[in-house]
């Protein structure tokens, strides 16, 4: 038996022509909803930064279509409208029904992340699911938009669900219960409504496919193009010597007790064409908000699995068949009630990093060594005395990646799980708040030594002109950037309040600190773990890193032998 | 005595020349190969071959894609990048963004320059444009040193808020220029783009310099051939705008002319809405290796005040064309037992098979062929041969795998070919918030005609148009231009602090200086026209829409306040689906385009058919997985008035027009064909 027909063949065979042209139509479909979700979005993180997904899926849950979408929503989906009928039965599906959740244990992230999606049926007959998630951006938390230091899921805003937002095609009093419970509500049913709009057009979408080719042609096309995704997959996990790999590091601490590591650990089984990832050797859930459910565990070994095994192709209901999971119940990966889950992403970007680390024995060619690896926040509050007008701001602090075979690491570039967001421009930011940008630079030296260096991080000088509150979130300074197969370890974060003044002072964290005008605050992201030996550095490589300054000349003596 | 307006689009392979007769009212057009590395001398072959005496050209305009292949190649200028100092670093970090989400190893799209070609001169503006730090006149005298003995061809110039105030930046170039010299090109980043984004206008400032010596170079050398074989009119070139601008305005303003090239179609496409019954259409352009649809919305070519090409920021008016990669080159190829097309493509070399230069793959123009859609022989107006047993052998080697036969694989490719552009269109349009099928196709390029009626079918729009001279369209769009320039001036202010006043004030000086730069042109003070409009968005957004004003004095209106308000609220409702009326909105930047209409070229009306009857053959080509008996046209033996029903394919030099069964096809009184769905439409 070959690896292709190692899935089981079809019954009815769709022809070659007619499985691609479907094939290519469930993906145009979910890019046409992500399109009218982003194009009806009322909130910048939406339609700017595009921290949404959608997917149609079939009447058993699996993806037909989906879009590229924020990779930490992946492969989740299917679980909300798979929670309802576990709990309701499948005869609960009614035409022109929504339903929505946002139940950071059953949905895996933090309330923000609101899943809405629907029943589709043609002519009476329940065809599949239409389905979104966005990030809103307030839900009724203690602070505004969220915590940095919630302890129970109480304190970080509404939870639903699943229930009705619509029945048989009317609102019902959730959408109240929603506008009274959250801060914004203008733009948050605002949102809520443009997701509505991507389910509607979706539920077209199909509609339109299943009246083209019939329900037959769909089921026989929809089982081939899952055959030959899952056969791509296996024979790329096959092809992975069969053994068990392990890899592990520590988030700083939980944002509430400062000198508590927090382990996160993953072994990988190959054993032919399979792969298992087991987490449950990972800390117990926290007080702090660094929690998240079961879901969002999965999700994220989905993405460390994806980038490796099938970065290039459309995820659908044949993709991860080959994977399975193992996730511990009460732990920081299968967080539950109550356990706060604000922050429920610094620890899958380390999980996301940790694949990568363990699997690299078995393909070094596709592994990268590892990142900054976290968002690496400020955020400020205060009243522009030019204006006399309240702002709040949050930014991320650009960092950098690692090497691998073949490059050098990217330097100052945004962290995984902020998908495609671009940093400020400093004249928007000085035109708007009482600040001033005094430096902003690619850091020399930051990035790890090695064959292929790890990339710089950014370092970022405001001078404020105003007192001004300060929150931070700076992490992964335990387990820095590490590198692989000999490259070294890239340089942590790093937080400096008024450097070279008396009253200088580091930190990494903080909520709410205040500041004063003529304050100085100097951030500098970690850069990127290095890969391969650094004596098997190409010297022009070297000599060109010191001409453009990416490291300095001293650095490159200590490391690299350099003798210019 | 004759005299004529001609438009020379040079593309890769061959340069398309448009003449318009002014007696006789009349266009031709015309193809010659393109000479590389004496550019003009295609040009000129082709003038010659057309008009007998070239100092009877009146007016001369052009499209060009050398600054777009210097670009490209990346064969532009060594360049230098004089940055404020401290935050030198803004191009080279490029904001951060990962472009590709799922892509652990990604890398930024590759600078022009590299970092160490960027120098931090102290020297620091405040919001407002205020000075906090002096100019560093002596570090600028030290970067020019280095200029001249590191040989760059030339420097950039960006400085933070230089939009506010562009003292520094004009300090600088006064500078540079004492020490080498006042022919040397200096690009100051409130000149190449006036717009705040330290990152986006350095980033303009660095490409203008980068392609603009190779754009003056060769628009000189242009000139001066033209000016020795008696060409007297000056010379014009097509911006990214959509605009035309004289050479000389052209060389101060390179970047201008980077999309030169492509946005000829989408101007052709504006004139066309007028003489058809929709101002809406939906422009596809189909080249080898290259689909680019382009949106004409109320008549009006769909504009953008910004773009990236190979994730390199421009600020700047451009005509906005959405390339998909898909085309005649695009190859077939099969996925664990799965058929796939694209969006890998063979391009020019080696091209698909059947192009006989060792191209082993099967590509959609194979599949064209290989279905009779296009002939062996009269490819490319017979400046090349289709070899089709080449193209059976590339497609068999699909078929055969996935159990079929010829005909199947073939018309399978172009019907996957086809859904693929079909659906990519679907997702612009909805992503603009038009519904396709309030739309009328526009069909251009060699390969667009082909395609264009599968893709109606697929998106159900329910008429066709392919123009005359489809596979120069490109070129007679330019001669439909007006002159067109474009000013900003960044006006930052929240909605309950706009001065009208001052507003108002700002408008008119940008208008004067505008209008009096319109006389460079040659434009006549009758025929100059002012538009202002201004950006405006939601507070806290980052994006804007423009929003046009009907003067410069309508901010003094009291009411004006209001009236943006309930404008942008309008636009925003078109374009997102929504609007948020009495929500706070900022203005960021103001905007005024000056144009200057030139004599237009109206053609006089095709000659009416004498009978239904014309002259065409019929031979088998493949529809629905048949071979049916279709009818072989050619163009020329056309007239206004006549009509036929599909299966049907109408030959001309430029382009070849596949009309599947179900369509019926009227030649307007403009030559055009206008191409309808039988289903939706009946025949009429």
């Amino acid at each position: 038996m070959t690896l292709l027909d190692h899935a089981e063949p079809p019954v009815h065979r769709a022809d070659p022509v007619t499985v691609e042209i479907i094939r290519n139509a469930l993906t145009s479909a979910a890019n046409d909803m992500n399109a009218t979700l982003i194009r009806s979005a009322y909130s910048p993180i939406l339609y700017e930064g595009g921290d949404c997904v959608v997917a149609l899926l079939d009447t058993d849950h699996q993806v037909l279509g989906q879009s590229a979408g924020l990779p930490l929503f992946l492969g989740n989906l299917e679980t909300c409208s798979k929670a309802v009928e576990e709990k309701y039965g499948s005869e609960v599906w009614q035409p022109d029904d929504v339903w929505i959740l946002n139940d950071s244990y059953l949905g895996g992230t933090h309330l923000n992340d609101v899943t809405i999606f629907a029943p589709v049926f043609v002519d009476g007959t329940h065809v599949g699911f239409s389905a979104t998630r966005a990030h809103w951006m307030d839900m009724g938390s203690k602070d505004v938009g969220g915590s940095m230091d919630s302890v129970d899921i109480f304190q970080e805003g509404l939870r639903m669900g699943p229930v009705k937002l619509h029945e048989a095609g009317r609102e019902t009093f959730i959408v109240d219960i929603i506008s009274t419970n959250v801060r914004f509500p203008y733009q948050t049913i605002g949102d809520m409504n443009a997701m509505i709009a991507a389910l509607r057009m979706g539920t077209i979408r199909m509609q339109e496919l299943v009246a083209r080719y019939g329900i037959a042609t769909i089921e026989a096309a929809r089982d081939e193009i899952f055959r030959q995704t899952e056969a791509l997959e296996r024979k790329t996990v096959a092809d992975i010597p069969d053994g068990v790999y392990e890899a592990e590091g520590v988030l700083d601490n939980d944002g509430i007790d400062l000198d508590t590591p927090i382990p996160i650990t993953l072994k990988v089984t190959v054993s032919g064409d399979t792969i298992d990832f087991d987490v449950t050797g990972s800390a117990d859930q926290t007080r702090g908000p660094v929690n998240c459910g079961v879901a969002q565990a999965v999700s994220a070994l989905r993405v460390g699995y994806k980038l490796l095994i099938s970065p290039e192709t459309n995820s659908n209901g044949g993709s991860f068949r080959p994977l399975s999971t193992q996730v511990r119940e009460g732990s920081v990966l299968g967080a539950v009630a109550p356990a706060a889950c604000q922050w429920y992403f610094s620890h899958l970007g380390l999980l996301i990093d940790l694949v990568s680390k363990a699997l690299a024995p078995a393909l070094p060619d596709r592994v990268v060594a590892a990142s900054h690896g976290d968002s690496m926040i400020i955020n400020t509050a205060g009243t522009d005395p030019r204006t006399g007008r309240d702002w709040v701001t949050m930014e991320a602090t650009l960092g950098g990646w690692g090497g691998w075979d073949g490059s050098d690491g990217e330097s100052a570039l945004i962290n995984s799980v902020n998908g495609s967001i671009k940093d400020l421009p400093i004249e928007m930011v000085e035109t708007k708040y009482p600040f001033r940008i005094t430096a902003y630079r690619i850091e020399k030296d930051t990035g790890a030594p090695g064959r292929w260096r790890g990339g710089n991080g950014a370092t970022r000088e405001y001078e404020f002109l105003a007192d001004c509150a300060v929150g931070l979130w700076f992490e992964r300074s335990r387990t820095k950037p590490w590198g692989l197969f000999g490259g070294e370890t890239g340089r942590g974060p790093e937080v400096i309040i008024n450097p070279g003044r008396d009253d200088e002072e580091r930190l990494l964290k903080a909520n709410a600190r205040p500041m004063k005008a003529g304050d100085v605050i100097r951030l500098t992201a970690s850069g990127g773990g290095g890969y391969g030996n650094v004596a098997d550095r190409d010297p022009q490589a070297v000599a060109s890193d010191v001409e453009n300054g990416y490291v300095s000349v001293d650095h490159a003596r200590r490391h690299y032998g350099y003798e210019g | 005595m004759s005299s004529y307006k001609v438009s020379m689009d040079i593309g890769g392979t061959f340069t398309d020349i448009v003449t318009y007769d002014n007696q006789a009212k009349r266009y031709r057009a015309t193809k010659s190969s393109t000479t590389p590395g004496e550019l003009s001398r295609g040009v000129i072959s082709g003038l010659d071959s057309v008009i007998d005496d070239l100092s009877d050209i009146d007016f001369t305009v052009h499209g060009t894609t050398q600054g777009l292949n210097a670009f490209l190649e990346r064969r532009g200028v060594g360049v230098l990048l004089l940055a404020t100092d401290g935050v030198e670093d803004s191009y080279h970090i490029a904001r951060g963004p990962r472009l590709e989400l799922y892509n652990a190893q990604y890398r930024k799209p590759e600078p022009l320059i590299e970092r160490k070609d960027v120098v931090g001169i102290r020297g620091r503006l405040a919001y407002d444009g205020s000075e906090l730090v002096p100019l560093d006149e002596e570090a600028v005298r030290d970067a020019a040193r280095r200029v001249r003995d590191g040989g760059y061809g030339a420097v950039a110039v960006a400085y933070l808020f230089s939009y506010k105030n562009p003292d520094h930046e004009r300090r600088t170039r006064e500078i540079l220029r004492e020490e080498l010299g006042s022919d040397f090109t200096v690009a100051l980043s409130h000149e190449s783009a006036k717009e705040w984004r330290e990152y986006e206008r350095t980033s303009s400032a660095v490409v203008e310099a980068y392609t603009g010596p190779v754009v003056r170079d060769y628009l000189r050398n242009l000139e001066d051939e033209l000016s020795t074989r008696g060409v007297e009119a000056p010379l014009h070139i097509m911006q990214s705008s959509g605009g035309i601008l004289t050479a000389a305005s052209a060389r101060e303003h390179p970047l201008q002319t980077l999309f030169s090239g492509p946005v000829g179609g989408a101007i052709g496409g504006a004139k066309l809405a007028e003489s058809l019954e929709s101002g809406n259409l939906i422009g596809v352009d189909m080249g080898g290796t290259s689909f680019d649809v382009s949106l004409v919305i109320d008549g009006v070519p769909d504009v953008s005040t910004e773009a990236v090409l190979e994730g390199q920021p421009m600020l700047m008016s451009v005509v906005n064309i959405h390339t998909i990669g898909a085309g005649g080159g695009s190859v077939a190829w099969i996925e664990a037992g799965g058929l796939r097309v694209g969006p890998r493509s063979a391009g020019a070399s080696p091209g698909p098979a059947c192009y006989g230069r060792d191209g082993t793959e099967p590509t959609v123009t194979d599949a064209n062929l290989a279905l009779g859609r296009v002939s062996a022989e009269g490819f490319a107006a017979g400046h090349m041969s289709l070899d089709i047993e080449a193209a059976r052998t590339a497609l068999a080697t699909v078929g055969e795998p996935l159990g079929l036969g010829p005909v199947d694989i073939a018309e399978g490719i172009c019907d996957v070919a086809n859904t693929q552009m079909a659906q990519a269109i679907r997702t612009i349009t909805i992503s603009r918030g038009i519904e396709p099928r309030d739309f009328t196709l526009v069909a251009f390029g060699g390969a667009g005609p082909m395609h264009a009626v599968f893709l109606a079918k697929e998106l159900g729009i329910p008429e066709t148009v392919v123009p005359r001279f489809p596979g120069a369209f490109s070129a007679w769009g330019m001669l439909q231009g007006d002159v067109r320039k474009d000013f900003t001036q960044p006006y930052f202010h929240l909605d309950e602090d706009i001065d009208p006043a001052d507003m108002s004030r700002t408008l008119r000086g940008i208008e004067a200086e505008a209008l009096a730069s319109l006389a460079e042109e040659g434009v006549p003070e009758d025929k100059r026209h002012a538009q202002h409009s201004v950006d405006v968005r939601y507070q806290l957004q980052e994006f804007f829409l423009t929003v046009p004003l009907t003067s410069a004095d309508e901010p003094l209106d009291p009411d004006f306040g209001r009236r943006l308000a309930e404008r942008f609220a309008r636009q925003y409702e078109d374009r997102y689906g929504h609007a948020n009326l009495g929500a706070p909105i900022e203005i960021v930047t103001l905007r005024t385009r000056v144009t200057g209409v030139l004599e237009s070229a109206e053609e006089r009306r095709s000659e009416p058919a004498e009978g239904a009857d014309f002259p065409h053959r019929t031979k088998p080509v493949v529809f629905d997985r048949e071979p049916r008996d279709t009818m072989i046209v050619e163009r020329d033996d056309l007239r206004s008035g006549h009509t036929f029903a599909g299966p049907a394919i109408v030959l001309e030099d430029t382009a070849t027009t596949v009309v599947p069964p179900g369509f019926s096809v009227r030649v307007d009184d403009q030559g055009a064909l206008i191409i309808r769905n039988l289903e939706v439409e009946g025949n009429d």
